[in-house]
Parts: C-alpha cells; sequence; structure tokens
C-alpha cells in the first residue's frame, strides 16, 4: 500500500536521506530502526511531507508526492510525532477529538471513531477533560496515539512510542497496541524505534536505517 | 484639575482606546498567529478610514438615509480588508513566513511605502471629514457632561464586540480551533489535516480587517490627512507591545491605559501628549520586556 523508490530527503538543503526504497502492505507492522540521527524521524516526515524530496512515493496507488501534506491524513494515514506535540491550549479529548473536527466527520463517524480509540487506550477516558500541558510524557504518548487513531484508517506512522516510557506504561502500550491489531487486522503500522530488540516480538520485519540509507529488510521469524 | 475636566479626559480617553484597540488587536493576532509584523497595518487603517469617508460622503450626497453611513462604514472597512489584507497575503507575505523577520519587516515596511503613496494618489494631499455618523447619534450626559453618543457609547460598545466576538471565534469555532492549533504547532497541526497555508491567510484578512475598521470607526472624529498610518502604526505598537504581543485581552487592557493616560496627559501638560504612549511603553517594557501579560519563549493568542 506504501512504496517508496529511491526516495532523497533534505531538510533545508540538507541532504538527509538516501536511496529509500521500501513497501509496506496492509495488516503488516514493520520497525524502523537505527541509531540516535540515522534519519527515522526524517524518513516518517518525508511521509507526512514535511521535507524536500525526490523519487517516488505511492500511497495505495496513487502518487503520495502530489497530495498536499495537510490533505495526506485524509488517505488515513496517522502520524504521532516523536516528542507528542500535543496542542495545550486544548483538553485531552479536544486534542483527540480535533482531527476529526478538521475533516468535518459526522456525529456518527466522530463517535464510533472515538469507541476504537477509547477501546484500544481505556486510560484516556478517565484523561479526557485534563489540559493537554498537565499530563506526564507517558500519558502524553498515550494521548498522541488516540489523536493519531482518530484519521489512520489505513497507515499508522509511530515515532519512538516507547521512548522514555516506564516498563509499566510500555506494557500497557504494547497491549494497546496489541488490542488495535485485533479490531484493525489491515492496518498498516511503521514503529521506530532505537532499541531493535524491543520490537521484535510484535513486528513482523525490521528495517534498519544507517547514516541516512536503508542497511538492511528483513523479516522477523516469530519466536512466541 | 477639577472633576469635570477628569471626567472630560476620561472619556476622551475611552474613545481614544476603543480605537486604539481595534488597530492593535489585529496587529497582535497577526503577529501571534504568524510571527510578522506587518508595518503595512497602519496603511490598511488609513485606507479603511479614506475608502469610509469616500463611501459616507456618496451616501448622503445622493440623498440615502444618513444612518446607512453605519453598516457603510462596516462594508468600506470589510472590503479593504479583505481586498487588500488578501491580496497582500496570497502576493506577498506567503512566500516569506520561512524567511529572517528581518526580511519580513522589510517587506511589510515596503508595503507600507507603497500602499502610503497609492493612498495620496488616489485621494491627495487635502484632509477629508465625514461626521454624519456622529451628527446622527447626538449627544449624551455622562459624569455631568455632555459628549457625542458616537464617542463615549458607540465605540466602546464597538471594542468589546470585537473583543468578545474575537475571543469566541478562536475558542469555540472549527477555524478558531485551527488557528491556535497552527500558532502552536505549525507541523502537528498539518499532521492532522489542517491547511496551515489558509490559517495563515484567515487570520491576516481577519487582522487587516480590523485595522480598516479602526480607521473606518475613527473616520467621524478625525480629519483624515497624509501620514495617520505612520502615526497609527507606531501607536499600535507601542499598545500591543506593553501588552505583550500576541495578547488578545491584554491589548484591551493596555490599550485603555495607554488611550487614558494619553487624554490626561492633553489635559495636564500637552507638552507630553505626543510622547505619553511610547513612555508607558519604556516604563513597562523596562520591568517587563515581554509585556504586561507577555511569557517567555511561548507563542501564544
Ligand atoms: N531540522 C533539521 N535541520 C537540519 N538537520 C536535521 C534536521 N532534522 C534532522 N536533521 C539531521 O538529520 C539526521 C537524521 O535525523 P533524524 O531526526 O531523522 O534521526 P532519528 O533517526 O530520528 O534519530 P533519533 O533516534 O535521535 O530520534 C541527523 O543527522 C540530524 O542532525
Ligand atoms: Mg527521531
Amino acid at each position: 500500500m506504501l512504496a517508496l523508490s529511491k526516495v532523497d530527503a533534505s531538510i533545508n538543503n540538507i541532504p538527509i536521506l538516501r536511496d529509500i526504497s521500501f513497501t509496506v502492505g496492509p495488516a503488516e507492522t514493520v520497525a524502523l530502526v537505527g541509531r540516535n540521527g540515522a534519519g527515522k524521524t526524517t524518513l516518517l516526515r518525508t511521509i507526512m511531507g514535511f521535507t524536500t524530496c525526490h523519487g517516488e512515493m505511492r500511497f495505495e496507488g496513487a502518487d503520495l508526492r502530489a497530495v498536499d501534506p495537510h490533505r495526506r491524513p485524509g488517505l488515513g494515514i496517522g502520524y504521532a510525532p516523536e516528542d507528542r506535540r500535543l496542542f495545550s491550549r486544548f483538553t485531552i479529548t479536544q486534542n483527540i477529538l480535533l482531527p476529526a473536527q478538521v475533516a468535518k466527520l459526522g456525529e456518527t463517524e466522530t463517535a464510533s471513531r472515538l469507541e476504537r480509540v477509547y477501546h484500544v487506550l481505556p486510560e484516556l477516558r478517565d484523561l479526557g477533560p485534563r489540559p493537554a500541558g498537565s499530563v506526564s510524557g507517558g500519558q502524553g504518548k498515550m494521548v498522541a496515539l488516540g489523536r493519531a487513531l482518530m484519521l489512520s484508517s489505513r497507515l499508522l506512522l509511530l515515532d519512538e512510542p516507547f521512548q522514555g516510557l516506564a516498563p509499566v506504561l510500555a506494557q500497557r502500550y504494547a497491549e494497546a497496541l496489541g488490542r488495535l491489531r485485533e479490531i484493525d487486522p489491515t492496518l498498516a503500522i511503521i514503529i521506530t524505534e532505537s532499541n531493535p530488540e524491543l520490537l521484535r516480538s510484535f513486528a513482523s520485519r525490521t528495517i534498519t536505517v544507517e547514516r541516512g540509507q536503508i542497511d538492511s529488510d528483513a523479516s522477523n521469524e516469530r519466536t512466541t | 484639575m477639577t472633576m469635570n475636566i477628569a471626567a472630560l479626559a476620561l472619556l476622551d480617553g475611552l474613545a481614544y482606546a476603543s480605537l486604539l484597540f481595534l488597530v492593535a488587536v489585529g496587529l497582535t493576532l497577526i503577529f501571534g498567529v504568524l510571527g510578522i509584523l506587518n508595518v503595512a497595518h497602519g496603511s490598511l487603517y488609513a485606507i479603511g478610514a479614506y475608502a469610509t469617508a469616500t463611501l459616507g460622503q456618496w451616501l448622503v450626497a445622493q440623498g440615502f438615509n444618513p444612518w446607512l453611513t453605519f453598516p457603510g462604514m462596516i462594508v468600506a472597512a470589510v472590503a479593504v480588508g479583505v481586498l487588500l489584507g488578501g491580496l497582500i497575503e496570497r502576493l506577498l507575505l506567503q512566500r516569506i513566513y520561512s524567511k529572517d523577520p528581518v526580511l519580513q519587516l522589510l517587506v511589510t515596511f515596503a508595503v507600507f511605502m507603497i500602499l502610503e503613496n497609492l493612498q495620496r494618489m488616489i485621494w491627495g494631499v487635502q484632509p477629508y471629514f465625514m461626521s454624519t455618523p456622529l451628527t446622527v447619534l447626538g449627544n449624551v450626559r455622562l459624569l455631568g457632561i455632555n459628549y457625542t453618543a458616537y464617542q463615549v457609547l458607540f465605540l466602546p460598545a464597538a471594542a468589546l464586540v470585537v473583543l468578545f466576538t474575537l475571543r469566541y471565534f478562536l475558542r469555540h469555532t472549527n477555524m478558531g480551533a485551527q488557528i491556535l492549533a497552527v500558532t502552536e504547532d505549525r507541523e502537528a497541526a498539518t499532521a492532522i489535516g489542517i491547511n496551515a497555508s489558509r490559517v495563515y491567510f484567515m487570520t491576516f484578512v481577519i487582522g487587516a480587517c480590523f485595522a480598516a475598521l479602526g480607521g473606518a470607526l475613527a473616520t467621524p472624529t478625525t480629519s483624515l490627512v497624509t501620514g495617520m498610518g505612520a502615526n497609527m502604526i507606531v501607536l499600535s505598537f507601542a499598545v500591543a507591545a506593553t501588552a505583550g504581543l500576541g495578547q488578545i485581552e491584554g491589548a484591551a487592557i493596555s490599550a485603555l491605559i495607554i488611550g487614558i493616560a494619553r487624554s490626561f496627559a492633553v489635559y495636564l501638560s500637552p507638552e507630553i501628549e505626543v510622547i505619553m504612549p511610547y513612555l508607558i511603553m519604556v516604563l513597562v517594557l523596562l520591568v517587563r520586556p515581554n509585556g504586561l501579560f507577555g511569557k517567555e519563549t511561548v507563542r501564544k493568542i
């Protein structure tokens, strides 16, 4: 569904990614691993349209580069950035609902998507009325996931979701992803992580990025 | 100073502060969202005033009901804000959002110079008047003084309507929410489907309309002369900076402070009248470099 071919990307004329080619199919969970500064965040931002890039990017057959960045979420792509980036002037619930409001989804559609978010992340129900600026970093990651889930009917991009999470919270986050897989088996997910071991249990494939290039792309044999 | 003069200064100040607020709130909104200090804001104010005078004089000359000059002020302001503001954003500003702030300042300054000359070409250098709204509203007795209802009732009411409408718009409408989101984090806003270019455009046009509305509402009480735009941009900058750039409610309060202080100066020591606004601004900024209500680093509206 997502296919990159010979993609180069730069930020402010500084070349960062070179010759990136890979495809992700529906229902796939791909781990994107690499050291700090390897280019994982830049790769996700390139898919969302926040870098200058060359090469070919197709999403469900259509040319993704021809789609304005603000229209890409409407294709069913959800993105949870590395540093959460919640809107602090809004409550948690407003943060989660904002994508639906912007897309002018109907009331019933919004309600059913919100139900889906609450099914995956039950803890968000109680956090709801709190201002987004007041939650902890870990809770913020959950909210950022919830917000991304509002629109991600096809593809979900998660940038280092486990970074900085205490073991209990990391466990809860992993369980949430498990529930998401159950209710939405055809969703494609790309998760970045600097520790390759962490994602081996639930990613079916690992792509390693090294200094802006793809170093390896291999499926993980299931150990469980 | 007698009680009478104090009351007079207070009412003068209130009327003046209302106009100052209208212009400053547009300036501060644009700065808060786009990060651009729009020097051309002063021209939008002046052209809004001239357009209102022209339209008002025409309405009166054609024998229309003089009350029509009220909607006339709004129509002229919105036309100037949407057309001129829209053109400035589309043709120029849109290309320089990611550029150096100094360059942005120079570009809006250039637009200001162009518009000043354009205004001279269209309206010449002789002063314009259009006081019909002032006369039809008549006088009221307030604090023991006869004063024009236009200045002590209509102008403050208009300023309050703008303040509360803007607050409501930002907090309770879809577009308002998008403006707040883009202000805080343009990329994160885009990633949830917000068209940031459109948000910038809308914000600039709204701010431009406020500048033009300030000029439109100033028309009945001011004689329109060249240089009024330059005067107003400096004054409204003083108001916005005193409040803290980007502070909407703060701009209302600092407009009141500066407006009233200035009119007291007119009666008490006329020689410091013109520097009064800047005196207040400098004093405030010495104690609070981010303005009365500004916070460090975070850009907020
Ligand atoms: N805005 C930017 N301007 C210039 N260079 C940048 C910018 N953003 C990233 N880079 C550079 O691009 C390279 C890749 O950065 P990126 O953030 O994609 O790495 P990452 O794999 O996500 O790292 P981390 O694990 O630390 O999150 C780095 O060398 C970084 O310095
Ligand atoms: Mg990163």
